[in-house]
């Protein structure tokens, strides 16, 4: 049993990251109706932002604010840096698109996604590169017979404080409200008197943001980070996004759960080699018999 | 359609470009004689996605999945049974038909961008499998070595790079003459009106689940051929050249050459085989301009280089008829 | 029409160029062109960079002391492969295919090692692996193909006499990512360890694969703490092991790790921090820094002074090696010739001296007599063999 609520844990803190990336997805493809593939490679952009500040500003940055300061600092940076990316990502490459339709802005996304990864690559080289070790203080725990870090228990806090304030402007605020309308249909909340505009460079700008803070926590997480892994996130998180229902929000959030979960699952009981496939048969399996996600809601056929 | 005169004229571009891929390999070292082969491998790779995305518009990221099978397939039953590759060929066909028609009949239902997640799994799950070697078979990363060269009885056997030139090359003739013949057809007319109004065709009769099945079942078996011929040139299959990566590129050669259209689908192939070949030296900013490319490709000119030309003909073939 | 345009300016840049690769320009007295192929871009870039460094230093040194067949110099052609099947058997081609290509160094990963080195031998050019070890890459009977570095078979060997006995492991823990390399070490290891299996010394407690490229392995590794294995091998690559370690003794485990020959390099003690990583263990051919020969010192000192330091793999090393093998075989043999190449490289190279020691090759083409060793990480994150 406690195996089973340790590696709940662990499934539960993969998850958390799959659900703040998803959120991006989910984001742009309900306003947009744009599956954003160059969103994996804002995510590893900002996990490299937080990497400079962190390694390359160290020294400055901790001894004005501490430990703790710097981690937020990193974190603020890589947001408002990526918010910024997803913004000039949207003007340049998918604006001039959306005219031409769905198709053309797959291929442009991935245009975007390649040249990312590349740009990453060459700015800051091929090699791995390696979170400072100590920006949380490596503390293990023992409770109950379950082993969890400090860094653990710190990351899935912030997580889900971050999944909290997202849920609460989406479900709660008027501007979520707008938002939510938009995904559901642009043009009739054009119609409606919202300005189509400001959710798209919210959405573009939010989406985005959340990704490059991802990026930051799985930095300090793992410690590692390469110009290729935005590649995998992206696609587990785009696959969390239809897990949840695509366009909805807090379905993008128990996606990504789900996601990380089911993941463990397949890892720790079928085998760790073939846990890929058991989560893309799951995903295939919940299409088939619940095609709208499971919290998608039924929309209409308009004839 | 009988050749004269007036069919050459005015379809000189197609005699024009045959010209040239012929003479083009004796004028060339193997080298480029080999990149040739694999541009002709991706235009058959094009070609075949084309159906499912050009003709019907079902968003297929998960392609290479079909061919993996075609590959692998003639790989297992080669090195295994001894089987000869010209046999294996239409088996292939019939694996990654058969296969895509188990998977696709429960999920051909799924709207546009669900329906490429699930294919994109797909193809992610076929990868994972074969890496996994199950029941021993698919020699996990390693792959399957020894595959033999394709041989048409006894001289002639496929083992040079100028022979399996040709070879893909009519292949993909043979696939361009069958895909045109399609087009003109009912059930090439079927597809498109899918594509454009998937609820009008439904009401006018069409069985609109039959023409999708039908469509990833022509368009997995073309490339399980072209996953035959590529495991025979390359004597070794590994799950690596099967990769999402690839899949997406397929998606883009579709939709840079132009949906729908088999010319574009060819140009769609040189560009994504040529240009990393032709870019070496530009070392690691190869790929970056690259994704830039795509880029503007489609902020410049979305409906493809080279895009189907739809009203024009059909208004002008109406008149033709009207003035007979 | 602008479309017809578009597709004639194409072909006719596409043919220009196909013709302007065919040109080769004549010099006074030709240099001596020796090809490698290695991943210079990719995932691997690291390692394939490191060997380009590597042949130029050793082609240096040649060059510096007169070249060879009375005076010529050797030159380097350098072919990428980004460490992928398809990209290998085109770099492959395309060094075969120029004429002045006498032999090719050639390559890393042993998955793309095995199209290309079928292109090598039905063309009929001598080629040399540095890097790529897997077992079958010389069950093939092949003519041309040759290895500088050890394999895969002798360093599981290595593993299951040295942990069992030194470390008085009883249960063992096997980690490989289901990489060609790595699952293959994973099962010479398993095999090499059947025989103390059968006798009940020793028992295989985990053998499983993880995902490379993945981050997480927090939920495979609490499995093999629920094993309680007194020693945990990971056969994989760098990043990865960098990372099991790390979550490994996050999460509990303490026994010993050991990691094979890909494993570990500066960039594992970067990843995974000095604390972690110190301590741990490796099976590996002699690193470069161990070298003891004079042909090591003069070559890792002039790599130095162009470098700024000497590779941290042995690999790179490996490379230099097959360079100075084949420039040997040229010299001593006056010719260029592959069958003469091929059949002096197997039959009278014998202990010839090279910067990784004693070269020689067996009638498989392995190189004979690859020792393998156990290093630690030692305190300040270099590598020191282990002594007990």
């Amino acid at each position: 049993m406690r195996i089973f609520l340790e590696q709940m844990l662990n499934g539960l803190t993969i998850g958390s990251f799959y659900a703040l990336i998803a959120l991006g997805y989910s984001m742009v493809y309900g306003v947009m109706k744009l599956i954003n593939f160059a969103h994996g490679d804002l995510f590893t952009l900002g996990s490299y932002l937080g990497f400079t500040l962190l390694v390359w500003g160290n020294a400055y940055v901790t001894s004005h604010v501490g430990l703790a300061g710097g981690m937020i600092a990193a974190m603020l940076i890589a947001a408002i840096g990526i918010g910024t990316a997803g913004i000039i990502v949207e003007r340049i490459a998918y604006r001039p698109i959306y005219p031409a339709g769905r198709l053309p802005a797959v291929v442009s996304a991935l245009g975007v996604s390649i040249f990312l990864e590349n740009i990453i690559m060459v700015l800051w080289g091929p090699r791995y590169q390696a979170y400072p070790v100590n920006v949380v203080p490596t503390l293990r725990f023992e409770i109950g017979g379950i082993h969890i870090t400090l860094l653990q228990i710190v990351i899935l806090i912030l997580s889900f404080i971050l999944l909290a304030i997202l849920y609460y402007i989406v479900q709660k605020t008027t501007f979520g409200a707008a938002i939510r309308a938009s995904a559901l249909d642009r043009d009739t909340a054009a119609l409606m008197g919202i300005n189509i505009n400001t959710i798209i460079f919210f959405v573009f700008a939010l989406g985005p943001a959340l990704g490059g803070t991802a990026g930051v926590m799985v930095g300090m997480y793992y410690r590692q980070i390469s110009f290729t892994m935005g590649w995998n996130y992206g696609l587990k998180a785009f696959t969390a996004t239809i897990l949840g229902g695509i366009g909805n929000i807090p379905g993008a959030m128990v996606g990504g759960l789900l996601l990380g979960i089911f993941e463990m699952l397949g890892s720790a009981y079928i085998s760790t080699a073939y846990k890929d496939v058991f989560v893309f048969l799951i995903l295939i399996l919940v299409l088939i018999f619940r095609p709208r996600g499971l919290l998608g809601e039924k929309v209409a056929e308009k004839v | 359609m009988k050749l004269n005169k007036n069919i050459i004229l005015k379809n000189w571009p197609i005699f024009i470009v045959t010209i040239i891929l012929s003479v083009f390999p004796f004028m060339v070292n193997n080298y480029w004689i080999d990149v040739f082969f694999f541009f002709g491998i991706y235009a058959l790779l094009g070609l075949s996605l084309n159906i499912v995305l050009g003709e019907v518009g079902l968003f297929d990221l998960g392609h290479m999945g079909f061919m993996a099978i075609g590959a692998y397939t003639t790989a297992i039953l080669n090195t295994h049974f001894g089987i000869p590759i010209i046999f294996l060929i239409p088996v292939s066909a019939l694996a990654a038909a058969g296969f895509a028609w188990l998977v696709c009949f429960p999920i051909i239902h799924l709207r546009g961008d669900y329906l490429a997640i699930v294919t994109i799994g797909m193809g992610e799950i076929i990868r994972i499998t074969l890496i996994n070697n199950p029941f021993g078979i698919t020699g996990g990363p390693n792959g399957v070595f020894g595959i033999d060269f394709l041989s048409f009885g006894g001289p002639l056997v496929i083992d040079s790079s100028i022979e399996s030139y040709f070879v893909i090359w009519i292949v993909v003739g043979l696939a361009i003459l069958a895909l045109i013949n399609l087009q003109r057809s009912r059930i090439g007319r079927a597809w498109n009106y899918i594509r454009e109004d998937e609820i009008a065709a439904e009401s006018t009769g069409i069985d609109v689940r039959y023409y999708k099945l039908l469509a990833f079942v022509l368009g997995a078996g073309l490339a399980g051929i072209a996953g035959n011929i590529y495991a025979s040139k390359l004597m070794i299959v590994s799950p690596e050249s099967f990769s999402f990566m690839e899949s997406c590129m397929l998606f883009c050669i579709v939709l840079i050459g132009g949906m729908g259209s088999i010319p574009g689908v060819l140009i769609g192939a040189a560009v994504i085989s040529l240009f990393p070949e032709v870019f070496r030296t530009f070392a690691q900013y190869r790929m970056l301009i690259f994704g830039a490319a795509m880029v503007a490709m489609m902020i410049f000119r979305p409906s493809g280089i080279w895009p189907r030309r739809r009203g024009a003909v059909e208004f002008k073939s109406l008149l033709m008829k009207a003035g007979e | 029409m602008k479309r017809i345009k578009f597709l004639l300016v194409i072909s006719v840049l596409v043919l220009a160029l196909g013709v302007v690769s065919l040109g080769a320009l004549a010099a006074d007295k030709p240099p001596v062109v020796i090809g490698l192929q290695g991943p210079i871009t990719g995932a691997w870039a690291y390692e394939g960079q490191m060997a380009k460094q590597s042949c130029e230093i050793a082609a240096q040194l040649i060059n510096e002391s007169g070249g060879i067949l009375g005076g010529r110099m050797i030159e380097i052609r350098v072919a990428d492969d980004a460490c992928e099947p398809k990209a290998g058997a085109l770099a492959a081609m395309k060094l075969i295919s120029q004429k002045d290509v006498v032999a090719s160094v050639s390559t890393y990963g042993s998955s793309v090692c095995e199209p290309a080195s079928n292109l090598y031998e039905k063309f009929k050019k001598v080629n040399i692996a540095y890097g790529s070890t897997a077992v079958r890459l010389t069950e093939r009977g092949l003519k041309y193909f040759f290895r500088t570095c050890g394999i895969d078979s002798a360093q599981g060997i290595f593993f299951a006499d040295y942990v069992p006995r030194v470390f008085g492991a009883k249960k063992i823990a096997i980690m490989h990512d289901n990489t060609t390399f790595a699952k293959g070490v994973a099962e010479e290891t398993k095999k090499a360890l059947q025989p103390k299996v059968d006798a009940g010394e020793v028992e295989i407690v985990y053998y499983d694969a993880i995902t490379p490229g993945e981050k997480d392995f927090s939920v495979p590794l609490t499995k093999v703490r629920e094993t309680n294995p007194d020693v945990l091998y990971f056969t994989g690559y760098y990043p990865e092991a960098a990372l099991v370690v790390s979550q490994a003794r996050d999460i509990g485990i303490d026994c010993p790790f050991v990691g094979g020959n890909a494993a570990i390099n500066d960039e594992f003690v970067k990843i995974a921090g000095l604390e972690k990583a110190k301590g741990c263990f490796m099976t590996q051919e002699p690193m470069p820094a161990e070298l003891p020969y004079p042909e090591s010192k003069i070559f890792l000192d002039a790599y130095k002074a162009k470098y700024g330091e000497i590779p941290s793999s042995p690999w790179p090393v490996y490379a230099a090696d097959a360079l100075n093998i084949i420039a040997y075989a040229i010299d001593k043999t006056g010719s260029t010739n592959s069958d003469v190449l091929a059949e002096y490289l197997r039959n009278e190279v014998n202990a010839v001296p090279g910067v990784t020691g004693s070269i020689g090759f067996t009638e498989k083409g392995d190189r004979e007599g690859v020792p393998y060793l156990m290093y630690v990480v030692n305190e300040e994150g270099t590598f020191d063999i282990y002594n007990k």
